[in-house]
């Protein structure tokens, strides 16, 4: 695509990730978050605002085996499902 | 970045599809072009000059073959002109084509009001030639210059040219970084629902087994999600590999904004080895507000994998102009 000579058209700039690669998980230590996810989405028809736990789960996995650099879990988007205070507990159970 | 195929300014001139080789020959362009138009104008300075004026702009506005009849016109002026002398160009000229009757060619009224004033000779000849002095001294200062500022202008071309580019942001190259403070406050728009579908590819000699896991999957902008792949490399010695991706359609590519997957970096399978390649990303909720993504609800985003050979080194995307 990025070599075809349409001069009236544009054409697609990749960027870089902004965090980079993941490694990959060669020893499948994350696996059975990952098909916990997989299942959800299935479920749930592929919607992935009802799958949110289960992603934040696979990416906690992730963190705590080395193949994701640590990092608060707001700064990855998942600010409304970190631990509420108490007294917001009910509320956040009908997401 | 904006990419010169994608900044019509410079596709319009520029015939390579390499972005730096443009640049560059596009500079060569401009140099080539701006001695051209030096020379040019030295050439007609040098020659004939009160009659060029008259020749060069007489057939039609072409002036080339103009300039070079210029000798063929000082000899049609001798005759108004018999007490002046003629520029020693001229003279020689004139010994040439003394016989030759282009009397069609020549101009009938004269070029300077003062040449009908055939009376006034001693008064005013040196300082018509002071004038001519000075008149050539300032023509030529003006075509030296303009000279300088076309070669001065090539150079600068380049980092104008990206300055505008990073101005108006064309071909999707919009925001200049996302910062994390944006992932961490944005705000996931819940109207409007956007299927993003998977596609997965290999070159031709690419022997891994690649696919997405999921066909589909629906989104909304501000909202991270994941999605991931699977590749799997059946042969019996490991095989690196390195992908890059494509997102359709390419408007939206600039919101797309992939927080961490899996491509741009060598990813090393060993033999009849299966991994999961996750993809985390979200769409940037300035999507829904951007009234040319208005009719956009699927967005494709498609990997492909090639091999990478052994101390190939690829220029990483977004990391070239550093």
């Amino acid at each position: 695509m990025s070599t075809a000579m349409n001069f009236g058209s544009k054409s697609f700039q990749p960027r870089p990730p902004d965090k980079g690669s993941f490694p990959l998980d060669h020893f499948g230590e994350c696996k059975a978050f990952k098909e916990t996810f997989m299942k959800c989405l299935r479920e749930s028809s592929f919607d992935n605002s009802k799958c949110r736990l289960q992603s934040k789960a696979y990416l906690e996995c992730r963190m705590e085996h080395q193949l994701m650099t640590k990092e608060p879990l707001e700064k990855l988007g998942f600010k409304d499902l970190s631990d509420p205070p108490p007294r917001q507990a009910n509320e956040d159970c009908q997401h | 970045m904006c990419h010169p195929q994608t900044c019509p300014l410079v596709r319009s001139i520029l015939p390579v599809n390499d972005s730096y080789k443009s640049i560059k020959n596009g500079q060569e362009i401009v140099i080539k072009f701006s001695v051209f138009i030096l020379l040019f104008n030295l050439l007609k300075f040098f020659s004939c000059r009160p009659f060029v004026r008259a020749g060069l702009w007489t057939l039609a506005g072409d002036p080339l073959p103009a300039m070079l009849l210029s000798p063929l016109l000082c000899h049609s002026l001798r005759g108004l002109w018999a007490s002046a002398p003629l520029p020693p160009r001229c003279l020689r000229a004139l010994h040439c084509d003394a016989r030759r009757p282009l009397h069609f060619l020549w101009r009938r009224t004269p070029l300077c009001p003062h040449v009908q004033s055939r009376g006034v000779k001693s008064r005013k000849r040196p300082s018509f030639e002071e004038q001519q002095k000075t008149r050539n001294k300032t023509v030529l200062t003006y075509v030296v210059a303009a000279g300088v500022a076309m070669v001065g202008l090539s150079y600068a071309a380049v980092p104008l040219y990206r300055l505008y580019c990073q101005a108006t942001g064309l071909g999707g190259t919009a925001v200049a970084g996302h910062d994390s403070d944006l992932v961490a406050n944005m705000e996931p728009v819940k109207e409007r629902v956007i299927k993003v579908t998977f596609n997965a590819d290999t070159h031709a000699s690419m022997q891994w087994n690649f696919r997405p896991q999921q066909t589909e999957i629906f989104v909304v902008p501000g909202e991270t999600a994941l999605a991931f792949y699977r590749a799997k490399n059946p042969t019996d010695k490991p095989i690196i590999g390195i992908s890059t991706y494509n997102v359709v359609p390419f408007d939206a590519g600039q919101y797309f904004n992939k927080i961490q997957c899996f491509c741009f970096e060598e990813q090393r399978l060993n033999p009849h080895e299966e991994v999961d390649m996750p993809v985390f990303f979200y769409i940037d909720p300035e999507f829904d507000s951007d009234p040319r993504m208005a009719r956009v609800d699927t967005i494709t985003l498609s990997y492909t994998f090639f091999e990478a050979k052994e101390g190939h080194n690829l220029p990483l995307p977004g990391y070239s102009y550093n």
